[in-house]
């Protein structure tokens, strides 16, 4: 992003009143502990918070900066349950795991240094997925190839942990016809059918009715099929969000709901937002599991969608889960971002400690050091795969660069099945030919 | 042939369609999809497809769920339809604005969206007032890209357009209007027919002035004809019957030879569709008279007086063609 767009958005908040967001106050929940690979199933939580007696809006327990405070690395209890469950998978599979871990960290890197610092001329909408890896990758493990996701606006790394192809990601973000879209979407739009892969959205909260209606056609025809709609905690105020699980829990639809809470929509704190302490507790009324997890723990994330996954095809309907996370980057774009440093410091609504404390917390060097101390894999078999990878992104960035421009006159087709929209809309009536200038 | 009601019509349609589509949906809320006619005989959509197929015997009153969903079905995959009562046209339209008439384009055509709502509509008749007298959204979804509108005025065109939505891979908006569905119904075929999308029909031929009306404005129009072929005017009547894709052609075919175009339109004044009508037609047949009269942008309101008052009702527009027979 350009140093004007900075300048602006960091005004914009300012304005806004995010500015004094950065303070770190202490609060009684964060210390709160929410056990990584624990069900809380039935509504019951373990530990809750009362709701805000005044103030502007939010939970007072719940302040601008507990972030920082929350699931401190050293306070977060090692489920052996979920590390047994997820290293009794297929060593084939635990590798797969870590590679599209890698890929999905790498290729977001890779992209964000081609915005910040490269000569390729990016434009449009970028929302990076780095330091949520754990999530994607968890529930993916869980799922089948035929089950579906509906991905949100931070949809990377969900369309890489189901299988999508870097090729055709990367030619889409620059928006060339060999693209996922064509060159029509662009990073929110990816869409990868073959693959159970709904799309990312651009619309806040649009995941749970596309899903909802994948998993009502799964019950249609019979399969066991499985929905996946991933939300952010901002999504989770959408009147949909409440819609969607109310239904599906009235008629035992199976969509997971997957929360990925990283304690901020855009540049506003949830402290401000959420009267609840967790994401998980607005449904708490309604009869269906409730997962809290580690969401920086991919063995705590697919122990915990495994479960819900048996649920949910067994026929008793929804499972609510909801992930403690944290992203690297700002909301869209590269604010306080730079060429080969990760995360993005200087942003007005969160401290830079609270970043450089997450980053600690890196999801994917967590994973490798898990696999390494279970011995289920070596050092030099992890090395093979990140340099793998990272050849992968390179190639996937030099294919886009090499693929041609989308035709300007395709931008009529597409818009139904068959057919362009009428060219008299914008010419004359004799069919499609390029205007002339 | 029993003569069957217009709504047995369009429940027939979705069954035809059901029974030829074993992965169709047909989502609704609290209008139980059952007909019967005369003869006895009952169509029980619920009891026939199962609850599964048929929004688990009817839904709660969320038509955000019941649409998201239903375009949830056919992101994935298969035929879907939803049913929506008329105070819910604004909570369907979002889902559509910003998902089913999009989802294709944005992904570069790999998104299929064999969508279609069935969208109740309201009537400018007394008593309700407001919310429940609403007519003319056909102009909002019109309005957006990507998706497709048609607004049927007998039982004979409800039928064929609704196989017809149905049957489109792109989503469609199919217009259910009460008022139409009174009075003389032509005869409905009991197999399964198509009135294609996108093709107007002259329902009487005419030389001197083109009078087009869709969905309730038909009713006025019907009223009004005796008394405009009394004043010595023959008017060609249209029907488009789609409003999108519109088929310009008839219409401009018509106008060509009338020379005069008068739209009557039961939505409000400002960017109603006959605006569009008008638009379409004076760009391609300069120099003709053109005029609409259509709901003035105010609610309907709730007593009989006002409300007549306020309706494009047959004297007025006899009253519209005998003026654009002057000068």
């Amino acid at each position: 992003m350009s140093e004007h767009n900075r300048i602006d958005r960091r005004t914009l908040l300012k304005i806004m009143g995010s500015a004094g967001a950065t303070a770190v106050v202490s609060s009684a929940c964060g210390t709160a502990g929410a056990e990584s690979g624990a069900g809380l199933t039935g509504g019951k939580f373990d530990k809750t918070v009362a709701l805000a007696t005044g103030g502007p809006g939010g939970n007072q327990n719940w302040q601008p900066g507990d972030a920082v405070k929350f699931l401190p690395p050293q306070q977060i209890p090692t489920s052996s349950a979920a590390s047994d469950t997820m290293a009794a998978l297929p060593k084939e599979k635990l590798l797969d795991i870590f590679s599209k871990m890698n890929a999905s960290r790498k290729w977001e890197t890779a992209m964000k240094d081609l915005f910040v610092g490269g000569k390729d001329g990016l434009y449009g909408a970028f929302h990076t997925y780095v330091g949520e890896e754990a999530m994607a990758n968890g529930v993916m493990a869980a799922l089948n190839p035929d089950d579906f996701i509906a991905s949100t606006h931070r949809g990377h790394g969900h369309l890489i942990a189901k299988g999508g192809e870097l090729n055709r990601m990367s030619a889409e973000i620059f928006f060339k016809e060999t693209g996922y879209n064509k060159g029509y979407g662009g990073s929110m739009h990816i869409l990868d059918m073959s693959k159970g892969i709904m799309g990312a959205n651009g619309i806040v909260g649009a995941s749970y009715y596309l899903a909802a209606g994948a998993a009502i056609r799964g019950k249609v025809l019979g399969s066991t099929q499985v929905a996946v709609a991933f939300f952010g905690d901002g999504a989770a105020a959408s009147p949909y969000y409440f819609s969607a699980v109310r239904s599906c829990a009235n008629y035992k639809v199976p969509v997971i709901f997957v929360n990925e809470n990283n304690f901020q929509y855009m540049g506003v704190p949830m402290a401000k937002t959420a009267p609840t302490k967790y994401i998980s507790e607005y449904t708490k009324g309604l009869d269906l599991p409730h997962h809290l997890v580690d969401g920086n723990d991919v063995t705590a994330v697919f122990s915990a969608t495994k479960a819900a996954v048996e649920w949910a095809r067994s026929g008793k309907g929804p499972v609510v889960i909801e992930g403690i996370t944290y992203r690297w980057y700002d909301h869209a774009g590269f604010a306080g971002g730079r060429v080969g440093v990760d995360g993005a410091y200087g942003l007005p609504y969160r401290s830079d400690d609270e970043v450089k404390q997450w980053i600690s917390r890196d999801p994917v060097a967590r994973y490798k050091t898990w696999l390494l101390s279970k011995k289920l894999a070596s050092e030099g078999e992890l090395a093979k795969i990140e340099s793998d990878t990272q050849a992968a992104v390179e190639a996937s960035i030099a294919f886009a660069r090499q693929s041609k421009d989308p035709d300007p006159e395709t931008g009529v087709l597409n818009t139904h099945f068959s057919g362009a929209v009428a060219a008299t809309q914008f010419y004359n009536r004799s069919g499609l030919t390029r205007p002339t200038t | 042939m029993a003569k069957k009601t217009y709504n047995y019509a369009q429940i027939e349609a979705v069954a035809l369609e059901m029974r030829k589509n074993k992965d169709m949906v047909f989502f609704y809320e609290y209008e139980t999809p059952v007909a019967t006619l005369p003869t006895g005989e009952i169509l029980d959509l619920v009891k026939e497809f199962g609850s599964v197929r048929t929004s688990g015997g009817g839904w709660a009153i969320d038509e955000s769920w019941i649409v998201g969903a239903a375009i949830g079905v056919a992101t994935a995959g298969s035929i879907a339809i939803a049913r929506t009562p008329s105070m819910a046209t604004i909570y369907a339209i979002e889902y559509i604005y910003n998902q089913a008439g999009k989802l294709r384009s944005m992904t570069g055509g790999q998104a299929s969206m064999p969508f279609g709502l069935w969208q109740g509509g309201g009537s400018r008749t007394r008593g309700s007032a407001g919310q429940h007298t609403e007519v003319g959204q056909e102009a909002l979804y019109a309005n957006l890209p990507g998706v497709k509108v048609v607004v049927p005025s007998n039982a004979y065109d409800a039928k064929g357009l609704l196989i017809a939505a149905i049957r489109d891979p792109d989503p469609v908006i199919y217009y259910d209007y009460p008022e139409v569905k009174s009075g003389d119904q032509p005869d409905v075929p009991d197999d399964a027919y198509e009135v294609p999308l996108g093709k107007a029909v002259i329902r009487q031929p005419g030389k001197d002035l083109t009078l087009v009306a869709w969905a309730p404005a038909t009713v006025d129009v019907k009223r009004a004809l005796p008394d405009i072929a009394k004043a010595g005017i023959s008017a060609e009547v249209i029907d488009p019957r789609t409003l999108k894709p519109l088929d310009v052609d008839t219409l401009v075919a018509s106008v060509k030879k009338t020379r005069r175009l008068l739209v009557v339109d039961h939505g409000h004044y400002t960017n109603g569709f006959g605006s569009h009508v008008i638009a379409e037609v004076v760009q391609a047949v300069p120099g003709v008279k053109a005029k609409k009269i259509a709901f003035p942008d105010v609610p309907g309101p709730g007593a009989a007086g006002m409300m007549a008052w306020l309706r494009p009702d047959a004297p007025k527009i006899v009253d519209a063609a005998v003026q654009m027979m002057k000068g």
